[in-house]
Parts: structure tokens; C-alpha cells; sequence
């Protein structure tokens, strides 16, 4: 019998159990199984292709952190494939300057190239103004959201990045699906940003989608690479920290939630039809980007929120 | 013991042998939420915490 504080395979002690408690890791492997589970998950959905730049998604955060380490490993096993960091500095007083720092040293540490990136370079503000223009806190999520997401492919574009990694977890994930079910957001529910389609757009990849959150963090711990950095000022008054209490509870009391809601996502986007075409791609009127309207997401807010 | 809460705040308890998750559930914070080190290192929830041990948990979930 196993006791409770020791790895399943070794008897060294454990820092963490499985989900059905029948297993237990050690820090040695632990680490050699999350990167055995993040190398699968990229094999079996062809995640990297050979000649791959792939532009990783780095905040200096706990996933992003995580992802970059566990890339840099993966590396030397796939042919000709390099990968460049970026960080996008959306302008956060007393929150944003910690995980920059934090991201800085980890690529020197690595010896991975890195590319920063403003928001100030690209919209003219940062972000901390952008919302007091907004006049509320309420949209910074979201207004969060899309403009990083724009910097992080512009930033892309400019290295000839040919895929963009994101530290996505398995949390985050199961969190996406269940809010755009709440909004109704049939589009993004059965979006699917890996495949790059319409062929235009720099295909989107999360090789962290089936580790949890606090696999992540374990690991991180024991790479000796886990940092508390602060909280966003802005989390709390995101729909998604509501959804993220709601579903821990959920996944403790019903072990198996999140893997759940994602086979539902998977069984939704088998009956949805055929992929997005390029053909509703047109450029953006303000700015030229590609996008899917007259005026792009970006841009739309941007305008919104004046001069 | 000792236990360390995630806004840094110490909570001391009685030397009893408890599973930590039962600290945690007393806390009414949900263990995939946190990460629990005993003495330093970190361990599994069910691991028994006694006597002068240090419990110290850090909270995993972060926005940005």
C-alpha cells in the first residue's frame, strides 16, 4: 500500500495526487509527466510542424512561465523549429512592471530571444488609461482581452512567427467554454484558433490545455521556478472570476467537470459545420488588419472609448 | 501549528494530527485552489499536519 506522502513510483515524498487519489508524484515525476502529457497533447492535435517559429505567449505569469520552460525541453526534439518570447506591456500601475521582470529574467535565464511589446507603442495609451476613459472597470477585462490579443499577433507578425503558443491550462479552457455557453457566444464556442483558419490568420496554439492549474504551479515549484507575483487589479470584476469559483466547486464535488465540458465543446464543434473560409476576411477600415467586419474588434473599442 | 493563510495573516491551531485538507475545508477554501506546503515543501492535501508543523497555503488562481 502507498502511503499518503509518498510518490507512487519511487516512495520519495509526494507533492501532489491525481484527481482519483490512486496515484501520487514526486517532484522528479512530476515534472517528467506533465512534460510527457504537454509532448502528447501536442503530437496528437499536430500542434507544431516542422520549420515552426513559434511566438510564445509570455506575461511572466504562472502558465505562461510554465509553458515557456516546458517548450524550451520540447525543443531540441523537432526539426528546425525556434521559438521567440513576447510580452505585451499593457500598461498596469503596480502589477504589470513585476511580471516583466519576471519574464525578462526567465528568457536570459532560458537564453530564449524576447520581443516586448506596449500598449502606449501600439494604441497610444496604456491600459490604466484606456479605462478611465471607459469610465468604469467593469469592461477592462475585455477591453484587456482584445487589444492583447491584437498586440500579441502584430508582435507575431513582426518576428515571421508562424504559430503563437498561449499558457492556456485546463482550467482555463473548461472556464472559456462555460462563459461563452452563458453569453450565448455560439461563434466562439465553436471557434477553434489552432487551426489557423481562415488560412490568413496565425494559428493559435495551447500545448498546456489538458494540465490543471495547480499542476502548474506544482510544476513550477518543483523547477524552483514559482514566484508569487501580484494579482491583476482588474480579475475581480472579470465574468470569469465568477465562473472560476463556480466551476472549482463544481470539479471538487464532481471530479471530471472540466474534461467534461470540453468533450462537449468537441462534440458541439464536430456538428458545426464546415470551417471558417477566407472569404468573409476583409481589412480592417481603421487600421488594416485582417478581420471579419468592416472595422476590427480593436479598433471598435478603441473608438469607443474617444480620443 | 501554524497556519499560514494566502493573504499572509497566521492562524494557530491546535497540535492534533488532522489531514490538511480538513484545515482547508475548515477554511472553506477548495483545494484545487491552493497549493499546500508542510515545513517548507510542498505536499498533497491529505498529508497529516501536527504538533509544530507549519502550514503554509498559497493561492493558485490569478487573473492576467
Amino acid at each position: 500500500m502507498v502511503e499518503a506522502d509518498r510518490c507512487s513510483f519511487c516512495q520519495e515524498p509526494a507533492v501532489i495526487r491525481g484527481r482519483e487519489q490512486a496515484e501520487r508524484w514526486c517532484a522528479s515525476h512530476l515534472a517528467v509527466h506533465l512534460e510527457d502529457r504537454v509532448r502528447e497533447h501536442i503530437r496528437e492535435n499536430s500542434l507544431v510542424s516542422p520549420g515552426d517559429h513559434i511566438a510564445v505567449a509570455l506575461s511572466g505569469g504562472k502558465d505562461s512561465t510554465a509553458l515557456l520552460l516546458i517548450l524550451t525541453l520540447l525543443i531540441p526534439e523537432w526539426k528546425e523549429v525556434s521559438i521567440t518570447a513576447i510580452t505585451v506591456d499593457e500598461g498596469i500601475a503596480e502589477y504589470r512592471d513585476e511580471t516583466i521582470e519576471s519574464a525578462v529574467s526567465i528568457t536570459r535565464h532560458l537564453g530564449i530571444r524576447h520581443h516586448i511589446i506596449s500598449f502606449p507603442d501600439l494604441f497610444g495609451a496604456d491600459l490604466d488609461t484606456l479605462i478611465r476613459r471607459s469610465g468604469s472597470g467593469e469592461r477592462a477585462c475585455t477591453i484587456c482581452g482584445v487589444l492583447r490579443r491584437k498586440a500579441l499577433a502584430e508582435a507575431a507578425r513582426m518576428i515571421g512567427a508562424t504559430k503563437i503558443a498561449t499558457g492556456h491550462n485546463l482550467d482555463d479552457e473548461a472556464q472559456s467554454v462555460l462563459m461563452n455557453v452563458l453569453r450565448g457566444d455560439l461563434v466562439r464556442l465553436v471557434q477553434d484558433s489552432s487551426s489557423g483558419e481562415p488560412d490568413c490568420f496565425i494559428p493559435r496554439i495551447k500545448p498546456l490545455a489538458r494540465i490543471t492549474e495547480k499542476e502548474v504551479v506544482a510544476y513550477l515549484f518543483v523547477r524552483d521556478s514559482y514566484s508569487e507575483l501580484p494579482e491583476c487589479p482588474y480579475a475581480g470584476s472579470a465574468l470569469r472570476s465568477e465562473i472560476r469559483s463556480m466551476l472549482g466547486r463544481l470539479e471538487y464535488r464532481h471530479p471530471g467537470t472540466r474534461e467534461a465540458l470540453l468533450r462537449s465543446q468537441a462534440a458541439i464543434r464536430k456538428q458545426g459545420g464546415p470551417p471558417a473560409s477566407s472569404e468573409g476576411v476583409r481589412r480592417c477600415g481603421r487600421c488594416g488588419t485582417l478581420c471579419n467586419s468592416e472595422i476590427c474588434q480593436a479598433c471598435r473599442i478603441l473608438e469607443s472609448l474617444g480620443p | 501549528m501554524q497556519v499560514i493563510l494566502p493573504d499572509k495573516t497566521v492562524v494557530t491551531r491546535g497540535d492534533d494530527p488532522v489531514p490538511i485538507e480538513s484545515i482547508l475545508h475548515d477554511l472553506g477554501i477548495l483545494p484545487a485552489s491552493v497549493i499546500v506546503l508542510k515545513n517548507g515543501k510542498v505536499v498533497p492535501e491529505d498529508v497529516i499536519a501536527s504538533g509544530d508543523d507549519q502550514i503554509r497555503i498559497i493561492r493558485i488562481a490569478h487573473g492576467g
